[in-house]
């Protein structure tokens, strides 16, 4: 592994690489700390950024921007109360009470020296466990992938928010607009109406851009503006020895937890963060404080959503699955890039395997640089007033998508799921598992395809090869456990921070 | 069990049924779907369509119970006028160039404002005409007609 992590360094230190490690930690920063918008619109925005790099560039740029986005989120939630996505709600808690206090310096230092940790630890455990995986992959089969993929796909519309059967659908639908295009096997066109734009499917970027960031905006205007910009200054970026002694056992347990929470297809985040905040407030001998500002109740899941950050890219480097919304833009990205992620790629592209696993490293040092000692920057970004932040995000979107393939369909393309996007947050579909579905589809179509030619057409394949059957057995025992209304409840509880 | 309609749940029913019926329809007409050896190119929409009806009726039928939770407000004018000043950058981008288009695009996204003050839409204007020129035109290098008559 060691001489792997070398080789990775090499890659990742050439300047190029560095300066796009940098430049998408900074920028990912910039723009999550703006008020209300999360990780998965900042990438969005960014995505037309890196389509002129070569592959690992572009990769290690989008990494960065993902946690520099998660980072700038954390801030904004601390200093103003303002989550920008589900996984920061749990730090507001305690974040926003500490700032309150006048803590808001040690509030900011524990969220990166946390971030820091654990993303070190969880980038160890991504180097180890990649080539592991991928070895186990390899063994699989057309119809064994095909029920990964169903696995992947059921465990993260089951682990999303609100209803089962709603986050399920908007999974098929995804899986369904992923058709429309040209048949590869056939060469036959699909859904196309003779668009000739079509042709080669519904665009990737321009989706998620009109479903996250167009409907975003719009959301926004429609709420009141609530801000309670902070007065009190920020002072002592550091923890004292007392703080030290707090908050060194969150720390780990969080990184533990996230680690764990983040291989899970659907994992991710939020639910690690909210995991470990639930952990922390039950075990902690300061249970008192919580919710009052203890900062503990910061270290956890701040900890817990970088480490669950890393680990998240496991199933899509060494599987080729996304496990959540965020991953679903990689894989996006990757496909632009002309990859197909999967189990070949580190035997494939050595290069972008471990120059991206030693970029994770270097890009949670440059967040420590990049934010502790500018936090003052930041603080004056976050006080943009919206109404000025959103003609120029809207035409960040206009120009990124249309400079895609200098085509104003996409431009159009964006229009419609912009406006699906709102209507999907008025009738409570999530739509993350709809970008999924979409990423998926055309893998499963070819594996299922594949498998069903080898069987001759028998579909009992899926249930006699050992494998296959597994993990269709734990597919139904997902579904299953969530209609249990007990278990329901559970989860809604702890997504809603409870 | 009482019927208690949920609106949400019934639209986003209603909705999954018609997109699966629609595509449906379409597969039928239009595309071979062969066996499940040799798979057309219609084998799997059907599929996929399938079960996205059986799910719309599926949520469907469960929102006649579930309720009530309403559909919110829809903010019509904010919602028209993003995706006006999208289309009207779509349609001007090509033919009226770069700085006509970014002009017309803030402007009307601006409306949505709930107070209107030409001075800082101004404002707005000429620093996203700088900033974007500096990064798209100058750094990205993207192939895009500055002004209407460049090109």
């Amino acid at each position: 592994m060691l001489e792997h992590l070398i080789y990775g360094f090499t890659v990742a230190a050439t300047f190029q690489n560095l300066s796009a490690c940098f430049v998408g930690a900074l920028l990912g920063t910039a723009i999550g700390v703006l008020p209300g918008i999360g990780p998965v619109a900042t990438i969005s925005l960014l995505l037309p950024l890196t389509f002129g790099m070569p592959p690992t560039t572009a990769i290690i740029m989008l990494a960065g921007i993902y946690y520099g986005a998660q980072y700038g989120g954390s801030t904004t939630s601390i200093l103003m109360n303002l989550p920008g996505e589900v996984s920061s709600v749990i730090t507001t808690l305690d974040g926003y009470q500490m700032a309150k206090n006048g803590q808001a310096g040690p509030a900011l230092a524990v969220a990166a020296i946390g971030s820091f940790f654990a993303g070190c630890t969880a980038t160890v455990l991504v180097a180890a466990l990649g080539p592991l995986l991928t070895a186990v992959a390899l063994s699989f089969g057309p119809a064994d992938y095909f029920s990964l993929m169903l696995l992947g796909l059921i465990v993260s519309a089951v682990l999303s928010e609100g209803n089962v059967v709603k986050s399920i659908a908007m999974m098929v639908a995804g899986v369904g607009l992923g058709l429309v295009g040209t048949d590869v096997q056939t060469g036959q066109q699909r859904f196309t109406f003779n668009i000739p734009e079509l042709s080669d499917g519904i665009g990737f970027a321009p989706m998620a851009m009109g479903m996250f960031g167009i409907a975003e905006i719009i959301r926004n205007l429609e709420m009141p503006e609530v801000r309670e910009a902070l007065k009190t200054k920020i002072s002592r970026l550091w923890l004292t020895k007392e703080e030290w002694r707090r908050v060194a056992a969150p720390i780990l347990r969080g990184t533990t937890l996230g680690s764990v929470v983040g291989i899970l297809p659907g994992g991710g985040a939020a639910l690690s963060s909210m995991g470990a905040y639930t952990l922390e407030r039950r075990i902690s001998r300061n249970k008192h404080l919580f919710g009052k500002g203890a900062i503990e109740g910061v270290a956890a899941p701040e900890s817990a959503n970088n480490a669950a950050a890393q680990t998240s890219f496991i199933p899509l480097l060494t599987l080729g699955i996304p496990a959540n919304a965020v991953m679903a833009l990689m894989v996006g990205a990757l496909i632009i890039q002309g990859i197909q992620p999967g189990p070949r790629m580190i035997e494939a592209q050595p290069d972008l395997f471990w120059g991206l696993i030693a970029s994770m490293w270097i890009g949670n040092l440059m967040l420590v640089i990049i934010n502790l000692p500018m936090i003052g920057m930041w603080v004056r970004l976050l006080k943009v007033p919206y109404d000025l932040l959103y003609p120029a995000i809207l035409i960040f979107c206009a120009i990124g998508v249309y400079s895609l393939q200098n085509n104003s369909f996409d431009v159009y393309v964006t229009v419609v799921f912009g406006f699906l996007g709102y209507l999907f947050s008025k009738i409570g579909c999530p739509p993350a598992p709809m970008l999924i579905g979409f990423v998926l589809g055309p893998m499963m179509e070819e594996h299922l395809r594949r498998a069903m030619l080898l069987a001759r057409g028998n579909p009992m394949v899926f249930i006699e090869r050992p494998i296959s059957a597994t993990l269709l057995a734990l597919a139904v025992i997902a579904v299953a456990a969530m209609t249990l209304p007990s278990i329901r409840r559970g989860k809604d509880q702890a997504l809603a921070g409870g | 069990m009482r019927l208690r309609p949920d609106a949400q749940d019934i639209f986003a029913g209603v909705m999954f049924i018609a997109f699966a019926a629609f595509m449906l329809h379409l597969t039928f007409e239009s595309l071979p779907i062969g066996t499940a050896r040799r798979m057309g190119s219609g084998y799997m929409p059907m599929l996929t369509f399938g079960i996205l009806g059986a799910l719309g009726v599926a949520i469907l039928l469960g929102g006649l119970f579930s309720g009530p939770q309403p559909i919110g407000r829809f903010a019509w004018r904010d919602m028209g006028l993003i995706l006006l000043a999208l289309t009207v950058y779509g349609l001007t981008v090509e033919r009226l160039g770069f700085v006509v288009s970014l002009v017309l695009c803030i402007g009307i996204a601006s409306l949505a404002e709930k107070v209107w003050k030409p001075l800082r839409v101004l404002g707005l204007i000429a620093f996203m005409l700088v900033l974007c020129w500096v990064l798209f035109i100058w750094y990205l290098d993207i192939r895009i007609p500055v002004f209407p008559w460049s090109r």
